[in-house]
């Protein structure tokens, strides 16, 4: 099977699906290859559509979707081929063991490394001979990641992979994620809405909230970007009105802004309207993903 | 591919569903040959036989579509390189040949029965055993592609339990007197009941068949849930 050669792991453009309760409404986002993209949302914000929609799953009902090249889901075979998708909801066969798992995986990706599959196997502590009615939760998870990761996927999809796991099997994980994108044809979607995993593995970073992208770019400009700054503000002393401001929060002589454009000209503009700026803060990831969310839901609303 | 994805499934279905399969096999041969032992020993076999046959295959047809969906092993199945089209065709292939094999090694073995020296009195009555033979398989088609069609565990039952009032009635209508007189031969007598029963139950595969094909093919959504 040849597959065509694309500058994208996959790219969505435009898409639209709707149930009874929920829609995503116009979601465009794009993964280079050889990066990984975090999708960071609170539950039932889309990332399980949005992967479903790229696994060819379900059907959009407007915009066009591409993996490695393939029209989705017209050619979502070929698609697949290249693919290897976990998710938190997914189970193996429960009459079977992982042996029998790996053998059939085997059998239908040439990829599949067999040395690899039993490093891994030891890695997790994982026994093939197990049935798989007798895995833990985590093993059961481990498992499947395993069988994904053996069969060397050009784009791995992970839908909440580690939901389950304990947090030395998290690190395990985490730490095999990072040395599969050191091979730069190689990518990866993780869905989480657990943000120190996110930040920690991921190049691009993606926020969604209730079917609507919120916000997408790369980490580092988004962890660049954002600051909170703490200011103290003398009686009679005004703030300017700055449109980069996404919450303003005034106690009686004390002001915490946070802004998504920090440049360090913001800092003379303050100052210049005779507030004194005493802390100016990174933030971490999940206080931008909130932030950026609540501002969401009041454009939203507005 | 190194493989076909859809044989590996269907082949993945039967490894699955070899336990039934053993299972029908067994129960419905042992049934069999008590069948061979007086009147009750006929009795008990035969309501045995019909047993093993009609709840091997709705065991089967269950298994196959509603376990995968309900244990969610299907979003695995999903995750291979195939399309949903061709996923939900394996099941349906699967389904048929993780029942088609039970099933005829115990309609072949169990119509070669008349053709015994024991059972030459009552030749004709292999019209009978082929009409009865037809009509669980055509049952099973009906079940097999309902569950394919529904989403519901309510809906689910509710297609077993048709299925169950079907096979009374059935049998009600195929022992009447009337029915079986003519088949009480030791010549293979083809009736118009006979005929007709046959070509409704063919009709029914066929019709099952061809509704599953068409239901798939306009299914946008492939991951059902249970």
């Amino acid at each position: 099977m040849t597959q065509q050669v694309s500058p994208q792991a996959f790219a969505l453009r435009g898409v639209s699906k709707a149930f009874r309760y929920f829609k995503l409404e116009n979601l465009s986002l794009e993964l280079p290859l050889g990066q990984i993209l975090g999708l960071v949302g609170p539950n039932g914000a889309g990332k399980s559509t949005t992967i479903r929609l790229l696994m060819g799953l379900m059907t959009a009902e407007t915009g066009s979707i591409e993996v490695l090249g393939h029209r989705v889901p017209e050619q979502v075979a070929a698609a697949k081929a290249g693919v290897a998708f976990v998710s938190d909801d997914m189970r193996l066969f429960s009459g079977a063991t992982l042996a029998w798992h790996m053998r059939f995986v085997a059998s239908i990706y040439p990829e599949w490394d067999e040395a690899y599959a039993r490093t891994l196997l030891k890695h997790f502590n994982l026994r093939a001979e197990q049935g798989v009615k007798g895995l833990s939760r985590g093993e059961h998870i481990k498992s499947m990641l395993l069988l994904a990761l053996a069969r060397r996927p050009r784009l791995l999809i992970l839908d909440e992979p580690t939901s389950g796991l304990d947090p030395v099997a998290r690190h395990e994980l985490l730490t095999e994620l990072m040395q599969i994108v050191r091979d730069e044809s190689r990518s990866i979607l993780f869905s989480s809405h657990n943000t120190l995993d996110v930040e920690r593995i991921c190049d691009q970073i993606a926020f969604i909230d209730r079917g609507r992208l919120v916000d997408a770019r790369d980490k580092e400009s988004f962890l660049d970007r954002w600051r909170r700054i703490s200011l103290d503000v003398p009686s009679g002393v005004t703030l300017p009105r700055l449109k980069d401001v996404v919450n303003l929060t005034l106690g009686e002589q004390l002001a915490t802004l946070t802004t998504d454009r920090y440049e360090p000209a913001l800092d003379a503009v303050l100052q210049a309207s005779g507030a004194r700026i005493t802390d100016v803060q990174r933030m971490s990831l999940e206080e931008i993903f909130v932030a950026s969310v609540m501002r969401s839901r009041a454009e939203v609303q507005s | 591919m190194k493989s076909s994805v859809f044989w590996a499934l269907v082949r993945k279905d039967i490894y699955v569903l070899r336990g039934f399969m053993i299972i029908t096999v067994a129960v419905g041969l042992a049934a069999l040959v008590g069948m061979r032992f007086g009147r009750i020993g006929f009795a008990i076999g035969g309501i045995l036989f019909l047993t093993a046959n009609v709840a091997g295959g709705i065991f089967i047809a269950m298994y196959s579509l509603l376990t995968e969906r309900k244990e969610q092993s299907n979003l695995f199945a999903l995750s291979l390189p195939i399309s949903g089209f061709k996923y939900d065709l394996a099941k349906l292939v699967s389904g048929y040949v993780g029942y088609g094999i039970p099933w005829s090694v115990l309609t072949a073995i169990g119509l070669a029965g008349y053709f015994m020296p024991y059972a030459a009195a009552d030749r004709g009555m292999f019209v009978y055993g082929l009409v009865l033979q037809l009509f669980v398989m055509a049952l099973f088609s009906f079940v097999l592609v309902w569950l394919f069609v529904v989403a519901s565990e309510v809906l689910a039952g509710l297609v077993i339990l048709i299925s169950n009032i079907c096979f009374s009635l059935f049998m009600v209508t195929l022992n009447q007197p009337e029915v079986t007189r003519p088949l009480h031969s030791p010549h293979i007598v083809w009736t118009p009941f006979a005929l007709w029963a046959i070509a409704g139950e063919l009709a029914v595969i066929a019709l099952s068949t061809a509704l599953a094909l068409f239901a798939l093919s306009r299914r946008r959504d492939h991951l059902r849930s249970l």
